[in-house]
Parts: C-alpha cells; sequence; structure tokens
C-alpha cells in the first residue's frame, strides 16, 4: 500500500457507508433489548403556568412517574464565570412550574410508544395559566410574570464589547448606514430525532445509557452528578447518530429521566423522541435581533460599528454552556474579517417562555455574518461601488496577518480578498451582469450577492476560559493499539455524528504508521472503551482528534522501530516505518512480527522496552484561541415580483481550510452545510404567537430544504495551511451554514433593484419567504 | 388483533397486529428489519419508504393490517439486484450518505427513479428525489450517484 493516496490528503472512500448502505446501521432505536419499556411524556401545552395538581388515574399508578416518584433527581444548572450571569434550576420534570410549551411533568411506561402515549393523554394536571414572556426587547427588562420570578428581570446576561472610538468614527464618517436586522428562531432538525435506552447491567453494577447524542463523555459527568451515582457505575454510548449538527451536544431531561427509570425499575426503558417533540423540545437555535449602524468614508472604507444584539434565549440554559456564549459569539464575530479600527456592541441574552436556545452549526456566526455581510452591501450602494469593491477595500490582506480583529478574534492566515475573487469568478459574474440587462422573459428579476466571513474552528482553553465556560473543551484524546496481528484499534473520546470520522482518523493513523486504512478499526462514542474526550462540535473534531490520534500513533511508531531496531541488529536512527514494515540497512520486519515480540515474545524485546503496543495521547493546537478557516460565498437568485417567490439559480463557495485530510469529505461537509445555511435563508422559521404557542410542530410547518429547490453548489478551494496544527489542518464543519443568509439576502436585494424603488427594496430578515418579500415589495412602493 | 400475511423480502410471515399498528413498526419492532427509519411519521421525511407490492410507500402512514396479501420489500431485501447494486456502489463511490439515516430510503426511491426510467437529467432526479429528506449532504452528491447508477444500468441494457 503506498501511503501517499491513503493517508493525510487522499479522497479515501468512507468506511461507514457499507453498513448504512445495507440498513444496518445501529440507531439507538435499533437496539433491541428484552422487556423493553418505552416511554412517554406528559408536556406542557402552556407557555407559562402554575401547576396546581396533577392527578394520575388509578389504573396509571405505577406507571407514571413524576419529579416527587423520582426524588434522586436533582435540577439540571449551569455554572458561568462570566460577570452578571444568572443560571436558574431547571427540574427535568417539572415541580411548581411550567415555563414553555412542551416541557416534561411526567414520564408514562408502557409496552409501547403508542400505550404509553395512551396514558400520557389519561393524566390530568392543573394549572393556572401566567402571562407568557415572549417579545425579548419588550419584555428583557421586566414583564408582569418574569420567567424566572426571584430575578425581577428576563436578562440571564448582559456585556458590552468596545474597541477604539465609536464616537469619533461617527463623526468622521461621510456616510452613516444604520440598518435592524432579524434572524427566526428555527430548529437543527437532524433526520434522527434524539432517543435514549437505558438499562441495569447488574454484573458490572452499572446503568448504561445509550443516548443519540454528540458528546457520551460530558453527558457521564452530568448524569453522575445531577443523580448522585458515582461516575464508574455510569456508561454511556452513543451509536450511530443520524445527524446532529449541535443540538445533540447538550444534555436534556430525558436522559436523565430514562437513567432514573432504569436505576428504579428492573427492566430496560426506552424513549425515542418523535417529530413533534423534536420541534418542541430540542435545542431551538438563533433567534437573533440586530440594531446595527455603521460609519464610513466616501470610498466605503469602514471607520466604525456600532451593535445592539439581543438574542431570545428561551426558558432554560442548556447544560453544559448555557445560554451565555450565543450572543457573545455575535458581538466578537459581527466586524467579520474586517480592519474595521472602532466598535461597539451591547449584548443582551434573554429569557422567554420559550424552547431553551442550543447551539446548531455556526452558531453565532451566521447571524452576525448576516448583519455585517448586509451593510457591506448598504455602504457600497451609498457610496456608489460594487459590493465586492468594498468587500475587498476593508477585508484583513494576507500581509497583515496573522490580525487581530476589533471584535478579538485572531485571524491566523490566509488570503481572504483572493476567495471574494475565486467566487465572484465561479459565479461567472459578468455573465449575470449581462443577463441582469437583457432582462428575463417570464417577468421575474435576477440578482446576485456575496458574503464573507472568518469560521474559529478548534478553540480550546483559551477561549472558553474566556467565555467563563465551566467545562473548558480543551483537548481530545485518543488510545492507539496494534494488536498482535499487527492490525489497529484507535479509541477516540470524539464521537461522529455522520461526518466520516471513522474514515478520516483511519488515515491519520495510517498517514503516521504506514498501515493501510483498512487495517485500522476507530472506536468512538462510547465512555467504557475510550477515554475521555468533549465530542463533536466547535468544527474541532478533525484538528484535536486527528492531532491526538497523530500524537498516539507517533508513540506507537517510535516503539515499532525501537523493537524493529533490536530484531533487525541495527541502531534505531537506522530504521524507517512505512508500508507495513519496520525496515533497517539489512532487511525488514513486519508491524505483526514486532507485534508479536511485544504481547508474546517479550524474550525478544530489547533491554527497556515494557511489552505492550498501547499509546494514549491527548492533543491541543499550539494555540487555543482558534485557527481560522474561511470562505466567501455567492447566490444567484430569482425573485417573482408578483408571488414574491426565490428561486435559487446558482451557488458557489470559495474557501479555505488549510491543509484537506480528505478532499472529498470536506467537499461533503461544505455542501451539507450550505443546504442547511440555505434552510435557514429561505425556509425554517418556529414562530410563536402571542400566547407563547410555537406554530410549527410538523415538517408540514417547518420547511426543511428538498432536493427540487437546491441548486448544485459549486465549490472552489485555497489553500493556506495553519502553522498552529498537525498537518496544517483547521476545522471547517460549521463554515458551509455561516455565510447563505447574507450571500441570499444581498442577492435579492441585487434583484429588486431592477423594481425601481426610490431607496431600493430589502429583506433584512430571514427566512426570506415570499410574505416577507412581498412585504418588502408593498412597503418600497409605499402601497 | 387482525391476522396479517405478508411477503416480506420474499418470505411469507403471518403475524396478529393491533390494529393500529403502522407498517413501519411492524418491520422495525416485530420483523426487526430496523433499515426502514422513522424521521417524521407524518409522511414528509420519506425516509420509512419501502416497497408496498412494488410500489414507493409511506410505511409511517400505513398499517400493518393493510398490508394483508401483500408484497413488502425493505432495504434489507433487494438480493441480486442490478439496479440497487449499481446505486450501492455508486453511493458509495460519490459520498452521497454521510449519517446515513435518509440512505436506505433514499437508495429505494432512486431505484424507483431509475426504472421508471425518471433518472435522465439532473431535474428530474431532483423533482423525483421531492419526497425524501437528506439532512446532512445537501444533495449534489445524491444526485451525481443516481445520474452516475443510471448511466450504467442504461449501457448495461443497451449492450445486453
Amino acid at each position: 500500500m503506498p501511503d501517499d493516496i491513503r493517508g493525510v490528503g487522499a479522497s479515501l472512500l468512507r468506511r461507514e457507508d457499507e453498513r448504512h448502505l445495507h440498513g444496518r446501521g445501529q440507531f439507538v432505536s435499533d437496539v433491541k433489548l428484552p422487556g423493553t419499556m418505552d416511554v412517554a411524556f406528559v408536556r406542557s401545552p402552556h407557555a407559562h403556568a402554575r401547576v396546581k395538581s396533577i392527578s394520575i388515574p388509578p389504573e396509571a399508578r405505577g406507571l407514571v412517574f413524576t419529579a416527587a416518584d423520582l426524588p434522586r433527581v436533582k435540577p439540571i444548572r449551569v455554572t458561568s464565570h462570566s460577570t452578571g450571569a444568572k443560571s436558574p434550576p431547571w427540574p427535568p420534570l417539572a415541580t411548581d412550574k411550567v415555563r414553555y410549551v412542551g416541557e416534561a411533568i411526567a414520564a408514562c411506561i408502557a409496552p409501547s410508544r403508542g400505550e404509553a402515549e395512551d396514558l400520557a393523554a389519561a393524566v390530568m394536571v392543573d394549572f393556572a395559566v401566567l402571562e407568557p414572556v415572549i417579545d425579548p426587547p419588550r419584555d428583557m427588562r421586566g414583564s408582569r410574570h418574569p420567567v424566572h420570578e426571584q430575578w425581577g428581570d428576563n436578562l440571564y446576561i448582559e456585556h458590552a464589547l468596545e474597541g477604539g472610538d465609536v464616537e469619533a468614527a461617527a463623526r468622521a464618517a461621510d456616510v452613516t448606514v444604520t440598518r435592524q436586522f432579524r434572524m427566526q428562531r428555527q430548529s437543527g432538525a437532524p433526520l434522527e430525532c434524539r432517543g435514549v435506552l437505558a438499562y441495569r447491567d447488574h454484573r458490572l453494577d452499572e446503568v448504561v445509557v445509550l443516548a443519540s447524542t454528540q458528546t457520551p463523555h460530558t453527558v457521564r459527568v452530568a448524569l453522575a452528578e445531577i443523580l448522585d451515582l458515582e461516575e464508574r457505575r455510569i456508561r454511556v454510548i452513543a451509536p450511530d447518530v443520524g445527524g446532529g449538527f449541535g443540538p445533540k451536544a447538550r444534555l436534556y431531561p430525558e436522559e436523565i429521566i430514562l437513567t432514573a427509570l432504569a436505576l428504579e425499575l428492573d427492566h430496560p426503558v426506552r424513549w425515542i423522541e418523535d417529530r413533534n417533540e423534536h420541534l418542541l423540545t430540542t435545542a431551538h437555535t438563533r433567534d437573533h435581533h440586530y440594531n446595527v449602524t455603521a460609519y464610513a468614508d466616501r470610498q466605503g472604507r469602514i471607520l466604525g460599528v456600532d451593535a445592539e444584539i439581543i438574542v431570545d434565549a428561551g426558558a432554560y440554559g442548556l447544560w453544559p454552556q448555557g445560554p451565555y456564549h450565543e450572543a457573545g459569539m455575535v458581538a466578537r464575530a459581527l466586524p467579520g474579517p474586517y480592519t474595521i479600527p472602532n466598535y461597539r456592541a451591547r449584548h443582551y441574552t434573554v429569557a422567554t417562555n420559550k424552547t431553551p436556545l442550543g447551539p446548531y452549526r455556526g452558531v453565532g456566526r451566521p447571524g452576525a455574518c448576516f448583519a455585517i455581510e448586509r451593510l457591506i452591501d448598504e455602504i457600497a450602494r451609498a457610496v456608489g461601488r460594487e459590493p465586492n469593491e468594498v468587500r475587498a477595500l476593508n477585508l484583513v490582506r494576507p500581509e497583515e496577518m496573522p490580525f487581530t480583529t476589533i471584535g478579538g478574534l485572531r485571524l491566523d492566515n490566509g488570503n481572504y480578498p483572493e476567495s471574494v475573487r475565486l467566487c465572484a469568478e465561479l459565479l461567472d459574474t459578468p455573465a449575470i451582469r449581462s443577463r441582469q440587462r437583457r432582462g428575463e422573459p417570464d417577468g421575474r428579476v435576477i440578482g446576485i450577492g456575496f458574503a464573507t466571513f472568518a469560521e474559529q474552528t478548534a478553540h480550546g482553553a483559551a477561549e472558553f476560559a474566556a467565555r467563563g465556560a465551566s467545562i473548558i473543551p480543551g483537548y481530545e484524546s485518543c488510545t492507539a493499539r496494534v494488536l498482535t496481528d499487527g492490525s489497529v484499534v484507535l479509541m477516540v473520546g470524539i464521537q461522529s455524528h455522520g461526518q466520516g470520522l471513522e474514515t478520516v482518523l483511519s488515515q491519520v493513523a495510517a498517514e503516521e504508521l504506514g498501515i493501510d486504512p483498512a487495517r485500522i478499526s476507530v472506536r468512538h462514542g462510547d465512555t467504557e472503551s475510550t477515554a475521555f474526550g468533549f465530542g463533536t462540535f466547535a468544527s474541532r473534531s478533525m484538528v484535536m482528534s486527528g492531532g491526538a490520534v497523530a500524537r498516539a500513533s507517533r508513540m506507537l511508531r517510535d516503539k515499532l522501530c525501537r523493537i524493529g531496531a533490536h530484531l533487525l541488529q541495527c541502531d534505531v536512527a537506522e530504521v524507517r516505518c512505512a508500508d507495513g514494515v519496520v525496515s533497517g540497512p539489512q532487511g525488514s520486519v513486519s508491524i505483526a512480527e514486532i507485534a508479536k515480540v511485544a504481547y508474546l515474545r517479550m524474550d525478544g524485546l530489547p533491554a527497556g522496552v515494557d511489552p505492550l503496543l498501547d499509546a494514549t495521547a491527548t492533543y491541543e493546537p499550539a494555540i487555543s484561541t482558534g485557527v481560522f478557516s474561511y470562505a466567501t460565498h455567492g447566490a444567484v437568485v430569482a425573485v417573482d415580483p408578483e408571488t414574491g417567490f426565490v428561486e435559487l439559480l446558482d451557488y458557489a463557495v470559495a474557501e479555505d481550510c488549510g491543509t484537506m485530510v480528505n478532499p472529498l469529505l470536506v467537499e461533503g461537509q461544505i455542501r451539507g452545510g450550505v443546504v442547511q445555511g440555505i434552510g435557514t435563508a429561505l425556509y425554517e422559521e418556529i414562530p410563536y404567537d402571542e400566547t407563547g404557542q410555537p406554530l410549527a410542530g410538523t415538517l408540514a410547518d417547518y420547511l426543511l430544504p428538498g432536493a427540487v429547490e437546491m441548486p448544485a453548489i459549486k465549490i472552489g478551494h485555497l489553500h493556506t495551511p495553519t502553522p498552529h496544527t498537525e498537518y496544517g489542518m483547521k476545522g471547517m464543519g460549521e463554515g458551509g451554514a455561516v455565510a447563505p443568509p447574507a450571500a441570499i439576502a444581498n442577492a435579492v436585494r441585487d434583484a429588486l433593484s431592477a423594481i425601481g424603488a426610490p431607496g431600493g427594496i430589502e429583506v433584512n430578515e430571514t427566512p426570506i419567504t415570499p410574505r416577507r418579500v412581498m412585504g418588502a415589495i408593498r412597503k418600497a412602493r409605499g402601497a | 388483533m387482525t391476522a396479517v400475511h405478508v411477503t416480506i423480502n420474499g418470505k411469507a410471515v403471518a403475524d396478529d397486529v393491533p390494529p393500529r399498528l403502522s407498517l413501519a413498526d411492524f418491520l422495525r419492532e416485530r420483523r426487526n428489519l430496523t433499515g426502514t427509519h422513522l424521521g417524521c411519521e407524518h409522511g414528509v421525511c420519506g425516509a420509512c419508504t419501502v416497497l408496498v407490492d412494488g410500489e414507493l410507500a409511506r410505511s409511517c402512514l400505513m398499517l400493518a393490517a393493510a398490508c394483508d396479501e401483500r408484497s413488502v420489500e425493505t432495504i434489507e431485501g433487494f438480493a441480486e439486484d442490478a439496479v440497487m447494486d449499481a446505486l450501492r456502489r455508486s453511493f458509495h463511490q460519490h459520498h452521497a450518505l454521510q449519517c446515513g439515516f435518509c440512505t436506505p430510503a433514499m437508495l429505494i426511491t432512486a431505484r424507483d427513479l431509475i426504472l421508471r426510467r425518471r433518472a435522465g437529467s439532473e431535474r428530474e432526479i431532483r423533482d423525483g428525489l421531492a419526497g425524501n429528506i437528506c439532512r446532512c449532504t445537501g444533495y449534489t452528491n445524491i444526485v451525481t450517484a443516481i445520474a452516475a447508477a443510471a448511466e450504467e444500468i442504461a449501457r448495461e441494457t443497451s449492450n445486453a
């Protein structure tokens, strides 16, 4: 096996595919254990109410569990070290009060889910309904019935970030542009909903919890704390996970309750979330309000930005990071990869009677990118230039790297202006401009728009400590083991939610050990068989876990070389490990032969070398504030001015994520992210009515992007390896989802300029639905 | 309970089922055919797609009792099926799956498109996938993989 085509840089086909192509994947709901009982939850139908009483029909006694029946369960409580952060307790089953529609009140068990739902329907809860908090700008300083009444207001946290002198920028500006932006609330909506299966293993005296989660190790930490159980007696397994995208990187009440039930009962219990529950109870995302002013000179150079950011964070803080990071991330990312000298951001994280907010691909960045990239285009219009000229004028240039933005993010390297040029080329911008001049035969108007962003990835200790986090995901781990026949097992603390880590991590070990990746197994997602790791989120898996695999593999390689040199009777400096053998000046010995000595024939070991081929390593990049991928996205749209319908005609991404370990999988991540970003831009929304009822409870109300509406997505690559990581790789899992709302909104703005309303027509709220487009057209026409 | 006699992947099966049991739950819970996935249970996402008497069906919206004397094929079937074999190879080759949750139903739908000669262009394939949601891939590679498999099948058919 020539390792140059299977190691780092190879578009190796995935080892995960075989099982899924035959329907043999193993998701939580696929695991069958004898005697399992299904669980359905009684959930709150009210946004905000006091629970006066819960009555359980006599025939359901012993089958329905309320908080009072599970006294060992303590509330979820997030710790934050940020100044002024408020952290409410969250009982996994409601006690005196419910604070969002869907909050769990009781768990019902039965032989099938249908029968469990029958039980749940028979439980009667008497509520005293309270006025809900649903409007963050109005209610953040106080309301008639605050979400957490002991607070007085509805603010989890408020902070300000300031650099330079924004007042001076205002005085010096030739052009001032002020806009309100809104990114609506949505769901992460992986195709597999959440699920938990829990049972007692009496032989090992432990409880085993299978969960569809991105973070099995930290879920175990939380379960031990909340259930007051020693960690050694809990095993958490994430089997195949059918997409996570962020929302599954949090602890949920159901994981706690199912574990508690398994401890109480002498049979396995299973809860498989249905889509309605998913849309009601799994972390919601986005939901940002912006009021932003940009100051620029008459060339379009930005002198300063002044921003107010409000995040609607819902009723509780999801463990471990709570609601505190979203708005802060927005504030720091909003100045983008631009050389803006003066900046002020005031940000507010507001408690409301809605589903708790959590991370979703891109977290705060899609909103921040939407705000700054829309402003770039409006500044360009105000000074009479092409938006991409203004973009390039303000972007950090390669020779200025490393560059710390006014938002405090240290961009490590890259050629950002080149990504703008390449993206415009991929879409053949001159051809679009001449097509615009000709006009469309069907009466529609077309437009082109762009957006550029930097994506902080693989950030570790310094970054999370600065955010006030009490749990700091600063490393990943790998135990690498060569077995007696020379085959290899990697046991990694990371977890894969479908992105292909089993394949790419085997490539890293193949690179270091010179072994065919087909002879390498990757185990992940099981607290029993792997060293501790934080899981997959924050575009960290490849850099952090790949780095740990590289280090552990090199430790093994060194040992293989020492034993090999001894067997070859030469100096260790004379041998190399490649193509499945250790070779020296006079011959070679296979890794399998060396492994036999290490395990079974220790009389062949050199003096001072212990048996076994087993190494554990952790890894954090040399810089823990993150390494930055970046991209420019471009969209071409057609807008129907009679209906407001937006069709995507073309889409392109010009990106740089440093060294690509597997280019095939990198492009898969980009395209998948872009389509999720298109969902944010055009379709996905969970509106709430004035009583706090969510209005999207099925996939008929909550629209996900389908194959019909999506264009083929063009990709161009730039390659700037970072000096701070193994192989120069950067994280890139989330970037695809960051820029589509901004690029598409800019394209819609460009298209609608053909309608000729004075001042133009803008849609500054996502999703850009036909209703919103028509609203903007009518408003601009004064109708 | 209702008695049903149904042929699943070529094998005759008899069972007594509750009237409200869906075909999907029957396959998954009683026959352990867990390759049929449930993503919404209201007929939108398409992850539960199977063939009933050779036609695409949403197994979440169909009752097991309604399958009496009918024939059902799931992803665990399709043994020695040339189109399914070509699709599986092509999905692997073109990285047309990530988490794998939508994959079995995508394959069954794609096979149906190819057999009905509705996979002749990118537009046709995209329209044909209107009832199957994938949340990971962005569809580009799925469309490419189906087009490549359709071409391979067309070549083999014209050579035969």
